[in-house]
């Protein structure tokens, strides 16, 4: 058996991975099985989706904690989620990331992939840029770096189940198995995998929880990053005004600051921004 | 027959097609969703010639149901957690008017805290209202159940609705190989309904109206009478359905390997699948122990429970909701159940899988040790000890 573990966001379809794959890996004639976990279901937020894959009917119906494989759809979630939690000795992490693999944090002795999947995904037409629909290009980069499906079997599924645009999902994954890059673990140093904080906070006492919602940082959501250039920012507001969230303050002199914490990314401030100075930045 | 990778929430809804279902009703809710969302698809491309009511709550959709019921229609509807607690009401009202109504249930957590994971509280919840209650193991069982649903609803014997239950994600959202029955199949099997008393224009009759003393108890007592010939009636459908798809699923407690058992579990939906594995692995270690799925949980299937009890001393029950009773619900009746047996086996209550926890192979050997151990409390939360690290 063959266990494999996404991690993406909403709207990026992380879920609809893991359910073609396993219409790929029926094609393949092989048994497959997958669930998504997700907490909130909205736009952005973290989400988890697990698979697995076997020669027989799989008997186990729990979440994946200690898979062979972890995909991960936003480079962004290698900093606020514990991706690698788990990962078998050997295990593959592949990530959509422009960076290259040698760079990418991993657990010692894991085996390192990535495929710059936002830019191919935008390229087919596929998300925009604040959210591209990056899972075809995924399962593409998947059938390359691990074997476990194959792509005629990847691209039959993306014909049928695609939601929508079947043909451009479908060159989108071949350009994503060709894009693939990866790395033997002998051949270069890991970087070790950042330490994110543990998810679970003290219970409250009592049945309301003591702590206002500000304490819940919602900026793990944001894929994109507003940076404002002061030297033409007019202090006009604006971005301030039609912040949807609150996440914009002042300094000292009046001039705007994003807050960090609860930005989403959005790009309303920069979109609205009369003299054109916020700009929306990856931090991958 | 047609195998095909199929989420529990779609094997509901081509079982609906299936059975030629006239009138759905349904409000959508997590993590039912779907299964409404996919029902109302196959309406309006015109695989499944049926009337969809769009309501604007639950409590309107069985409402809706059973006024079409009523009318003699075979109904379905579908929901989840506080959708399901916001019909409860007319939960009540389906049975008593004796409506055949199949209803896909997605067991999940009630609020708060806001959640939703697998739990059976909602269904639990709705244990006492005259409905059957089928809780399923697998998407495989589901489209069957729910097919067996309609047969056993409509049977003349039992004249009752019925219940089909997933667990939230491990089934509802879980995409595995299901193998679907023609439709040709399905027909020989599940005729149209033919309704013993309908509502109609220019036939003079009552349906649940006023009733007094005098006679209120005798419709009770029919409801208890149809209910207690539903065991008998369920090994029949299950056998006819067997003869047309070749497939069974083990009437209401299914057993594996009890035989020479020491300690026995009793598991209810998807923990059976996991409990099933470490059973084989415990046995491989020379470790005597069984386990059972209560796959029907109303009626009570109390002669199986104690054709199991008379085998085993002892029985752990592992219940995946708390109803704040001396066990879980499921442990509570099992007792309850075993009392005037002459053979008292020790029953363990055991808590896992509350709110979507996952009940490892790690939880389940731990609930093994404990009965085989002998050293066990009366009830046991098998989450609380659980270390867990789920993103979400």
């Amino acid at each position: 058996m063959i266990e494999i573990r996404f991690h993406g966001r909403g709207g990026q379809g992380a879920v609809l991975a893991s359910e073609m794959l396993s219409q790929a890996a029926f094609i393949d004639g092989k048994v497959p099985q997958s669930f998504p976990f997700f907490g909130v279901e909205r736009r952005g937020a973290p989400v988890t989706a697990f698979f697995r894959v076997d020669d027989h009917l799989i008997q186990i119906r729990t979440s994946i904690t200690q898979p062979d494989i972890v995909v991960v759809l936003d480079p962004g979630l290698l900093k606020v989620i514990p991706v690698a939690d788990g990962l078998r000795p050997g295990g593959l992490m592949l990530v959509n990331s422009r960076r290259p693999p040698a760079e990418i944090e991993a657990p010692p002795g894991a085996r390192r992939a990535t495929v710059d999947a936002s830019r191919i995904a935008l390229a087919h037409g596929l998300g925009s840029k604040t959210m591209p629909v990056v899972n075809t290009v995924i399962l593409g980069a998947l059938a390359r770096a691990s074997g476990v499906v194959s792509l005629e079997a990847i691209s039959a599924a993306i014909e049928k189940y695609a939601p929508a645009k079947p043909a451009q999902n479908r060159d989108a994954a071949i350009e994503g198995y060709g894009a693939v890059r990866t790395i033997d673990p002998t051949t270069s140093p890991v970087p070790p995998v950042p330490k994110v904080p543990h998810p679970l906070p003290p219970l409250p006492e009592g049945p309301i929880a003591s702590r206002p919602t500000t304490s819940i940082h919602t900026s793990s959501w944001r894929t994109l990053t507003p940076v404002i250039h002061l030297a033409h920012c007019t202090k006009c507001n604006f971005c301030w005004k039609f912040c949807p969230d609150d996440a914009i303050g002042f300094d000292d002199q009046g001039f705007p600051v994003i807050k960090l914490d609860y930005c989403k990314g959005c790009g309303i401030c920069a979109e609205e921004c009369p003299p054109k100075t916020i700009e929306m930045i990856s931090e991958d | 027959m047609t195998v095909m990778v199929l989420s529990g929430n779609s094997a509901q809804a081509h079982a609906v097609r299936l059975a030629r279902v006239q009138v759905v009703s349904a409000y959508p809710i997590t993590p039912q969703t779907s299964i409404v969302e996919k029902i109302a698809d196959l309406v309006a491309t015109g695989a499944l010639k049926a009337e969809y009511v769009q309501v604007e709550s639950e409590h309107s959709a069985l409402q809706v149901v059973v006024s079409a019921s009523g009318m003699g229609a075979r109904t379905y509807t579908a929901t989840s957690s506080h959708g399901l607690l916001l019909m409860h009401e007319l939960v009540h009202w389906a049975s008593g008017a004796r409506d055949p109504i199949v209803m896909g249930v997605v067991n999940r957590a009630v609020g708060p805290p806001w959640n939703i994971g697998a739990d059976h509280t909602d269904s639990m919840s709705q244990r006492d209202t005259g409905w059957i209650q089928f809780y399923a193991e697998s998407n495989q069982e589901v489209i069957d159940t729910v097919l067996m649903a309609f047969r056993l609803a409509e049977h003349p014997d039992v004249r009752l609705p019925v219940m089909v239950m997933e667990d939230a994600f491990y089934l509802s959202h879980t995409l595995e190989p299901v193998d679907v029955p023609d439709q040709a199949v399905v027909d020989g099997f599940l005729p149209p309904r033919e309704a013993h008393a309908t509502l109609h224009p220019g036939t003079s009759a009552r349906l649940g109206s006023f009733t007094g003393p005098d006679r209120y108890v005798d419709f009770r007592f029919e409801v208890a009478k149809a209910m207690e010939r539903v065991p008998a009636t369920l090994r029949l459908v299950e056998e006819e359905y067997k003869k047309a798809t070749g497939r069974s699923h083990g009437g209401a407690v299914p057993t594996y390997r009890v035989d020479d058992a020491d300690a026995v579990l009793i598991t209810m939906g998807t923990s059976t699948t996991t409990a099933r594995t470490v059973v084989d692995d415990l046995r491989a270690q020379g470790k005597k122990v069984g386990l059972a799925k209560l796959r029907l949980f109303r009626p009570f299937p109390n002669e199986e429970i104690r054709a199991l009890g008379a085998m085993v001393d002892r029985i752990g029950v592992a219940d995946r909701s708390y109803t704040f009773g001396p066990m879980g619900a499921a442990g509570t009746e099992v007792s309850a159940a075993l009392y005037p047996s002459s053979h008292h086996p020790a029953v363990t209550g055991f808590y896992a899988g509350i709110g979507g926890r996952d009940v490892t192979p790690h939880v389940v050997r731990r609930m093994y040790e404990s009965l085989l151990s002998g050293a066990v409390p009366e009830v046991h939360w098998e989450d609380i000890e659980e270390e867990v690290s789920v993103d979400g």
